[in-house]
């Protein structure tokens, strides 16, 4: 599965390690770097990329160079603020207008959590369309089918389909689970609950 | 976490699972009073490098120190390659040994023995198979990559193939070889008949657990460290072309 990353430019090593540790429990999220200054931050920006950037306030009121270099990284900037009336002056107050989202320190687990659910939920969204990894029904019934030892003609008899159409979703069975030999998908299948060891026929006998 | 300036010894002592580590950096044991750094220098490892890969080989959740864009793709691959000999000659034909031996000893039918012999033999024939892919074509063509991208004019042939196949395409194909092994562990302890053998079965447990382990670690190098550094010396060589 792929994970979102993230970039924190946080200077208080407490909340910087507080965040870190609050990322790692959230299923998803994976925190690429950490950084404390300003310098080192922009300098690793200018030659990698990153999902988001959780930047404390005192970093983004110094980080004018950065935005300049790449505007488009304020939509997937997260400030983190003291709370919520404290306001920035002048440039950095514009560029607060543009940016993905706010976290204050004044917030609790649930809030923050929250905010970074969001965050990551258009990444997943797409990757349950895609059904990447999970098998469709129809996959599972050929799954069944293939580790109780039938042809792919036969499967295609059975289910009122050509062979052409049964090849079609081995080959997507194989690219969600990467598992190739029956044998593989015959112990993915049991382990899965799509079929049973008596129900799988085997070369080696009953 | 494994630094520098600690001894070498009480870093082994302390987190025993580096051991599989210091022979793909061709580390030997007999470490006396050295500190991590001065084993590392003696044994010719880029230190930073070798701590990066511990430390991350030790904690899922380790956050890289260094930019491990800093060290030589040379270095990655010389690691990368260390790793499969380990896979190959070591982890497999052991865990292979000890497979037969639990089933030879067992009650299971026919049928169940079938299902795991059948299993490993076309796990482990898959598995060469990929690295012995990986080794043929796509490592070689990483090194050749640095070396061309070292030199002040690369050869004009080679960039053009550069067009026809990238890393990112290998990326994609690559393939998930620890999330089948993951199946074997699941079908021994859940659905199988209990093995009269019990130590042994745990033995067999343990090291595909280990395995697991490793073949995450080795993926993770391999997606976060050598793709996108790969990827990024192959648009340097494009850009290069383009701009002539």
């Amino acid at each position: 599965m792929r994970r979102v990353q993230f970039i924190l430019a946080i200077d208080s090593y407490l909340v910087r390690k507080g965040m870190v540790a609050m990322l790692q429990r959230i299923p998803g999220a994976s925190v690429l770097r950490e950084f404390e200054s300003i310098d080192l931050l922009t300098h690793y920006l200018q030659r990698h990329g990153t999902d988001f950037l959780i930047i404390c306030d005192s970093l983004f009121l110094s980080a004018t160079d950065l935005y300049l270099a790449d505007p488009a990284l304020l939509e997937r900037t997260i400030l983190l603020k003291q709370d919520p009336s404290s306001k920035n002056h002048g440039e950095a107050e514009n560029r607060r207008n543009k940016i993905r989202d706010c976290i204050y320190l004044s917030e609790g687990k649930e809030e923050i959590t929250g905010k970074i659910s969001e965050l990551l939920n258009p990444y997943f969204r797409n990757h349950r369309e895609d059904n990447l990894f999970v098998l469709t029904e129809r996959e599972k019934t050929i799954v069944r089918l293939v580790c109780m030892g039938f042809t792919n003609r036969q499967i295609a008899e059975k289910l009122f389909l050509s062979t052409h159409t049964v090849i079609t979703h081995r080959k997507n069975i194989i690219s969600k689970l990467g598992i190739k030999s029956v044998s593989g998908l015959t112990v993915y299948a049991i382990v899965n609950n799509i079929i049973t060891i008596d129900e799988v026929t085997s070369k080696h006998g009953q | 976490m494994i630094k520098k300036n600690m001894s070498m010894c009480q870093a082994v002592l302390e987190h025993h699972q580096l051991l599989p580590l210091l022979p793909r950096f061709n580390i030997e044991l007999g470490f006396g009073e050295r500190s991590v750094e001065e084993v590392c220098r003696l044994n010719r490892v880029n230190t930073d490098f070798f701590l990066e890969i511990a430390n991350a080989y030790l904690n899922e959740d380790y956050i890289p120190q260094t930019d491990l864009s800093l060290f030589p793709v040379s270095a990655v691959v010389e690691y990368l390659t260390c790793t499969h000999t380990y896979y190959i000659d070591i982890a497999l034909p052991g865990m292979e040994q000890k497979i037969h031996r639990l089933l030879d000893g067992s009650s299971l039918s026919e049928k169940e023995r079938g299902l795991v012999s059948d299993f490993f033999n076309d796990y482990k024939k898959e598995f060469m198979d990929h690295i012995s892919r990986e080794e043929q074509r796509v490592l070689p063509y990483i090194l050749e990559l640095e070396k061309q991208s070292l030199k002040k004019e690369p050869d004009r042939e080679f960039i053009s193939t550069l067009q026809e196949y990238t890393i990112t395409e290998y990326a994609q194909e690559h393939d998930r070889l620890e999330n089948s092994l993951e199946n074997l562990s699941k079908l021994i302890i859940k659905y199988l008949p209990p093995f009269e053998d019990f130590d042994l079965c745990y033995q067999v447990l343990t090291d595909l657990s280990d395995l697991v382990r490793d073949l995450i670690d080795h993926a993770h190098i391999e997606d976060k460290v050598l793709v996108p550094r790969v990827a990024e010396l192959e648009q340097r060589l494009i850009q290069k072309l383009d701009t002539e």
